[in-house]
């Protein structure tokens, strides 16, 4: 069965096996996941925490800090997903984390009452040592660096 | 910070090492990597027998007490995942991922403290 494209079309061959894996969740992608796992983990932790212990002190903010871990959890899963669609989905995901991190992060300076320092994307992201902002950079960079376009073959 | 924090620090930032070098000399994971792991894990059962000793022996936790098992429970899972991951795609960056959970063990466990005091 591996024979037959070898005799067939030799030059097709790397393409195909190209194709048939995902080269978005291999070499540096792989560590780009994990760390998205790990956000993705904690955020959900404390987002889960926040609401259920004291939701109506900051409503918005916890509001923001679940939807943060939903990101995330989108950005994980979609990143370690093969094909064109999670390709898209895993952009939307990172495109949406950037502006999230980026708004938050402004109205977190601005306006300390609604938003307490205790999102993930408070302060641009300080009390995590500024991974959210720099997070998201890397993984448009990484998709833009395997953007499906770049393979012959559509999955 | 107790001992078992300070325990975790120093294998945690060894094995971080271990495992960033590793990554930046472009060599696979392999057994000293791997291992490096598992002493995380290690450290990390020793904070949860010992923690589970002194709740026993009737020493009360200052923060809520299932947010910390929630952290311990997640930095308990954190090595084999990561080893798994590893395993299942053998190339130098796998070893930055490894090199991850001693770092990430290391905050766990700074914040655990802050839970139990």
């Amino acid at each position: 069965m591996e024979e037959a494209p070898h005799v067939t079309a030799p030059e097709a061959t790397p393409d195909k096996i190209k194709a048939s894996k995902n080269t978005r969740n291999t070499g540096p992608g792989r560590l780009l996941i994990a760390v998205y796992a790990v956000f993705a983990i904690s955020a959900t932790a404390r987002a889960g925490y926040q609401i259920l212990t004291k939701f109506s002190e900051a409503p918005l903010a916890y509001l923001l800090s679940a939807f943060a871990a939903v990101v995330y959890l989108v950005a994980t899963v979609s990143l370690a997903k093969p094909g064109r669609t999670w390709f898209k989905i895993s952009l939307a995901a990172v495109l949406v984390e950037l502006v999230g991190v980026l708004v938050v992060g402004a109205l977190s300076v601005f306006d300390p009452v609604q938003f307490p320092h205790e999102t993930v994307w408070s302060l641009f992201g300080r009390g995590y040592a500024f991974v959210p902002l720099l997070l998201p950079i890397l993984g448009l960079a990484w998709l833009y660096r395997r953007r499906p376009g770049k393979r012959r073959t559509a999955l | 910070m107790d001992a078992y924090f300070w325990i975790i620090l120093i294998v945690g930032l060894l094995s971080t090492g271990i495992c960033l070098g590793a990554g930046i000399l472009k060599k696979a994971p392999n057994d000293l990597t791997i291992l490096s792991v598992a002493a995380v894990e290690l450290a990390l059962l020793v904070y949860l027998v010992g923690s589970i000793i002194r709740v026993i022996a009737g020493e009360p936790i200052a923060g809520e007490a299932w947010e910390f098992w929630g952290y311990l429970a997640t930095a308990l899972l954190l090595p084999p995942a990561a080893v798994y991951w590893s395993i299942l795609e053998r190339t130098r960056w796998s070893n930055f991922v490894l090199a991850a959970v001693g770092v990430t063990a290391l905050v766990m466990a700074a914040r655990m403290n802050q839970i139990w005091y």
